[in-house]
C-alpha cells in the first residue's frame, strides 16, 4: 500500500507539473521567439511548476523510508 | 567590490569645430557612457552628423554590394590591415574592385539564368516526348482544334462514340493526350474530356521532335555546367584575393560611419554641442585632464555629480494645480566590477538581467554556491574529475560566452563534486569505496562487504578514516532522511543569505527603515521557521516527546509573529500568501540532494547489470558488462551536466534572486572601437 501511495505521489505530481509546464513552456519559446534576451525570464518561469514534482518526491521518499518500518 | 562602479555624471560644452576632435578622444578613452540626448531641452536640438557621414556611408553601401556579391562572410583573417591604408586606397579600391567583380558576377549570373531557362523548357517538352509528334505540328491550324493535356482515365472508348472527326494520340501510360479534332465538335470534345478528368497541359514552342530538342537542352547544359563551374571558380579566387581588405575595410568604415553619427546622440545649438555623459568616478580626473590637454580651452566640461548616488529617490513635482508627477532619476549605468573566476558566472546573471547601479551584483554569491550545488547534486569523483577535464578544454578552446559560462560551470562544479564525492558521499562510478553490507549480514564472512562496492570489487578493504574526515559520512541512498534535512538547511541558509543581500540593497536605495520593513521582517519569518524545524522533525518524524514549553517552539512562533506582523504593515494582505511561497522555496532545495540519489540510483542498476548479472559469466559477457558500464555511465554523466546544472542554476533565478535582486539596470557601454580586422597604426 504505501508503495502505491508513494508511485501515485510523485506519478501525479509529475503529470501535473508537466501539464503547468507545457503552457509556460509554449509562451516561453513563443516569448522567446521575438526576442533572445527573454531566454533567462522564460527559463525561471518554465521550470516555477517543477517544484510541484519535487514535492511529490519528498512525500514519496518520505513513504518510502516508512515502508521499512511499517 | 560587490556593488558596481561608482559613477559621475558628466556634461561636456563646446563649439562645433571641435566637436570632431572631441569624439575621437572620447572613443579613445573608452571610459565614457554617453547619455542619449531627449530633445526636450529648450533651446537645443539633435546634433547633426559630421559632414563625412555620408559620404562614407556611401562608400560603405558600395563595399557591401561588392561583398554581397562576392559572399564574403566573417572569418579570422591572417594580417590585420592598417586602417592608414584603408584610408588612402578605399576610393579607387571601390572602383578597381566593382571593375574586376562586375564582370565575373555578370558572366556567372547570365549562366545560370541561362541554365534556369534551359531547365523550364526541359520542364515542359519533357511530357510530349512519349507522344512523338513534332512540336511545331500542335497549332496553326484553320480547321482543326488541339487539345493537350493529363487524364486520370483513358478517355478513347467515351470520345469513339461521340466524335466523328478526331484523331487521339496517348503517351504509354495513357495519363497525357494529344487530341486533334474539327473545330466543330471541340465544344462537345472538350466537355468529355472534363467529364474524364482533363487537365490542361499547353503543347511547348518551337519546331522539330521533342526527344531533339531535349537532347539539345542536354548537350548545352552540359556546357553550361562546365562554363558555370569556370565563373564561379574565378568568383571565388577574386574573393580569396579581396577578401582580407573588404572585411577590414568594411570594419573601418563602420567605425567611421559611428563615429560622424555620433552627433546624432549629443544636443547642439547653432554653433555649439553639448554631452551627457556617465563616467566611472575613479577616471573622472584622466579624463577631463586628457580631454582638456588634447583640446584645450575650447571645451567645458562640468561635472554634474561626482559621485553618483545609489538610492532611488522619486521626487515629486507639481506641474499643474493638484497634479503631481513622479520623476524617477536617471539610472546610471552598471559597470560591474567583479573580477576572474566570479566574473566567468558574469553571463549567468545577465540572462535574468543586469543588476542595477545601486545593487549587489548577484554573480558574487552565484558563482560560490552554483558550483557548490552542482557539485552537490553530483557528488562522485569519477563524474566530479570527467566534468574538472570537461571544463579544463573548455577554457581553452571555446570563445563564445555560452560556452565560457558552461566550461565555469563545468571545472568549478567538477572540482566540488570531486570533493564531495571523497568525502561526503565516498563514491565514485556510483560505487562506494568502503565496503558495503546489507542488513544482517555477516562481517567476518564477508570482510570487504556483501554488497557491490569498490572494496568487494578489488578485495581490499578502502576504508580511510582522515580523522574528522572519513571517505563518505553519507549513502546516497540509505540515508535519505538525513540528506533531505541537511538539503532543508543548505536552502534555509542560502534564503538567509539572500534576504541579508535584500537587506543590504534596499537600505543603500531607500533606507534602512524600507529595508527593516520589506526584507527584515521576511528574515525574521525564516528564522522563525528555522528555529521550529527541528522541532517539527522531533514531533512527527522522529516521534520525540517534545513539550509546549520548548525554546525552540516559543522563540520560533515569536519570530514568525514579528516578521509576519512587520510585513503586513510594508506589504499588506499579499504578504500573508506569500508565506506558503517561501515555504516551497525552502522545500524546493530538497532536490539539492533527492537529484543526487536519483543518479545514484540509476548508477547502481547499471552497476549491478553489469557486475553481478552479466559480469561473472566472463568470456564475451565481460566485455558485455563493460560496454553496459560505459554507456549507463555516460548517459548518467550527461544527465547529470543538464539536471545538475539547470537545477543548480533554477535555485538561484527563482529561489534566491528574487529575495534580493531587482535587475533592469543596463550595461556600461563606453563608447569604444573594437577592431578584428584592422590595426590601429
Amino acid at each position: 500500500m504505501v508503495a502505491i501511495a508513494a508511485g501515485i505521489a510523485v506519478g501525479l505530481a509529475g503529470l501535473a507539473s508537466g501539464w503547468a509546464e507545457k503552457d509556460v513552456g509554449t509562451a516561453a519559446v513563443g516569448a522567446m521567439a521575438e526576442n533572445e534576451k527573454n531566454f533567462g525570464k522564460g527559463l525561471v518561469l518554465m521550470v516555477i511548476p517543477e517544484t510541484i514534482v519535487i514535492f511529490g518526491l519528498v512525500i514519496a521518499i518520505l513513504l518510502w523510508t516508512k515502508m521499512g518500518t511499517a | 567590490m560587490l556593488l558596481p562602479e561608482q559613477m559621475a555624471k558628466i556634461l561636456i560644452v563646446g563649439s562645433k569645430d571641435k566637436l570632431k576632435d572631441t569624439i575621437e578622444e572620447l572613443y579613445r578613452l573608452e571610459k565614457v557612457h554617453p547619455i542619449d540626448f531627449s530633445a526636450e531641452e529648450e533651446g537645443f536640438t539633435l546634433g547633426s552628423p559630421l559632414p563625412e557621414a555620408s559620404e562614407t556611408s556611401q562608400k560603405l553601401l558600395k563595399l557591401r554590394a561588392v561583398s554581397k556579391d562576392l559572399a564574403v562572410v566573417d572569418k579570422p583573417i591572417k594580417d590585420k590591415v592598417a586602417a592608414e591604408r584603408i584610408h588612402t586606397e578605399i576610393d579607387e579600391a571601390l572602383i578597381t574592385l566593382e571593375q574586376e567583380i562586375r564582370g565575373a558576377i555578370e558572366t556567372r549570373d547570365r549562366i545560370r539564368n541561362r541554365k534556369h531557362d534551359l531547365e523550364n523548357s526541359k520542364k515542359l517538352l519533357e511530357p510530349f516526348v512519349p507522344l512523338g509528334i513534332d512540336i511545331d505540328l500542335y497549332r496553326g491550324y484553320e480547321s482543326i482544334a488541339v487539345f493537350t493535356g493529363y487524364v486520370s482515365t483513358d478517355p478513347e472508348p467515351v470520345l469513339n462514340e461521340a466524335l466523328k472527326n478526331y484523331e487521339l494520340f496517348k503517351s504509354d501510360e495513357n495519363d497525357l493526350i494529344a487530341l486533334f479534332v474539327a473545330k466543330a465538335e471541340a465544344p462537345e470534345a472538350q466537355r468529355l474530356l472534363v467529364q474524364e478528368g482533363f487537365v490542361d497541359l499547353p503543347a511547348p514552342q518551337g519546331k522539330g521532335s521533342p526527344s531533339e530538342a531535349v537532347k539539345a537542352i542536354d548537350a548545352e547544359t552540359e556546357a553550361l555546367d562546365k562554363a558555370l563551374s569556370d565563373a564561379e571558380e574565378k568568383v571565388t579566387k577574386l574573393r580569396e584575393k579581396h577578401e582580407a581588405f573588404i572585411l577590414a575595410s568594411d570594419e573601418e568604415l563602420s567605425i567611421q560611419v559611428e563615429k560622424a553619427e555620433f552627433p546624432l546622440r549629443a544636443g547642439a545649438t547653432a554653433h555649439a554641442f553639448a554631452i551627457d555623459a556617465w563616467v566611472p568616478s575613479s577616471s573622472l580626473e584622466a579624463v577631463q585632464a586628457s580631454l582638456m590637454s588634447k583640446i584645450g580651452d575650447d571645451i567645458h566640461i562640468e561635472v554634474v555629480e561626482e559621485k553618483v548616488t545609489r538610492k532611488e529617490h522619486i521626487h515629486e513635482e507639481e506641474v499643474a494645480p493638484g497634479v503631481r508627477e513622479e520623476h524617477v532619476k536617471e539610472e546610471p549605468p552598471s559597470k560591474l566590477t567583479a573580477k576572474k573566476p566570479v566574473s566567468m558566472f558574469t553571463h549567468l546573471t545577465e540572462m535574468i538581467s543586469v543588476p542595477m547601479y545601486g545593487e549587489i551584483d548577484p554573480t558574487n554569491i552565484l558563482a560560490i554556491t552554483f558550483p557548490l550545488f552542482f557539485g552537490l547534486m553530483v557528488g562522485d569523483v569519477a563524474y566530479g574529475l570527467g566534468f574538472m577535464i570537461l571544463g579544463w578544454i573548455g577554457f581553452r578552446h571555446v570563445r563564445s560566452d555560452d560556452w565560457k559560462t558552461i566550461s565555469a560551470m563545468l571545472f568549478f562544479g567538477g572540482l566540488w563534486a570531486l570533493i564531495f564525492g571523497l568525502f561526503f558521499f565516498g563514491e565514485a562510478f556510483g560505487m562506494h569505496f568502503a565496503p558495503q553490507w546489507s542488513a544482517g549480514a555477516s562481517h567476518t564472512l564477508y570482510p570487504y562487504g556483501d554488497e557491490l562496492s569498490w572494496s568487494s570489487m578489488l578485495q581490499t578493504n578502502l576504508t580511510i578514516n582522515l580523522g574528522p574526515l572519513p571517505f563518505g559520512i553519507y549513502n546516497k541512498l540509505n540515508d535519505v532522511k538525513m540528506l533531505l534535512y541537511i538539503a532543508i538547511w543548505i536552502g534555509i541558509a542560502h534564503l538567509f543569505i539572500g534576504y541579508c543581500l535584500g537587506v543590504y540593497n534596499e537600505t543603500i536605495r531607500h533606507g534602512f527603515k524600507h529595508a527593516f520593513m520589506h526584507k527584515v521582517s521576511w528574515l525574521l519569518i525564516l528564522l522563525g521557521g528555522a528555529f521550529l524545524l527541528p522541532y517539527v522533525v522531533d514531533l512527527l518524524i522522529l516521534s520525540l516527546p517534545v513539550g509546549l514549553l520548548d525554546y525552540r517552539l516559543i522563540v520560533g512562533i515569536v519570530f514568525l509573529l514579528i516578521g509576519i506582523i512587520l510585513a503586513f504593515r510594508a506589504e499588506g494582505g499579499q504578504s500573508i500568501l506569500e508565506l506558503p511561497g517561501l515555504l516551497s522555496n525552502v522545500v524546493s532545495y530538497t532536490r539539492l540532494t533527492a537529484i543526487g540519489m536519483a543518479k545514484a540510483g540509476m548508477a547502481l542498476a547499471f552497476n549491478m547489470i553489469a557486475f553481478e548479472m552479466i559480469g561473472p559469466a566472463g568470456g564475451i559477457a565481460a566485455i558485455g558488462a563493460m560496454a553496459i558500464f560505459a554507456i549507463g555511465h555516460l548517459m548518467i554523466f550527461v544527465l547529470a551536466v543538464l539536471s545538475a546544472g539547470i537545477h543548480g542554476i533554477r535555485l538561484h533565478y527563482v529561489e534566491l534572486f528574487q529575495k534580493f535582486f531587482t535587475g533592469g539596470g543596463s550595461k556600461f557601454d563606453p563608447l569604444r572601437v573594437v577592431r578584428k580586422y584592422t590595426s590601429e597604426r
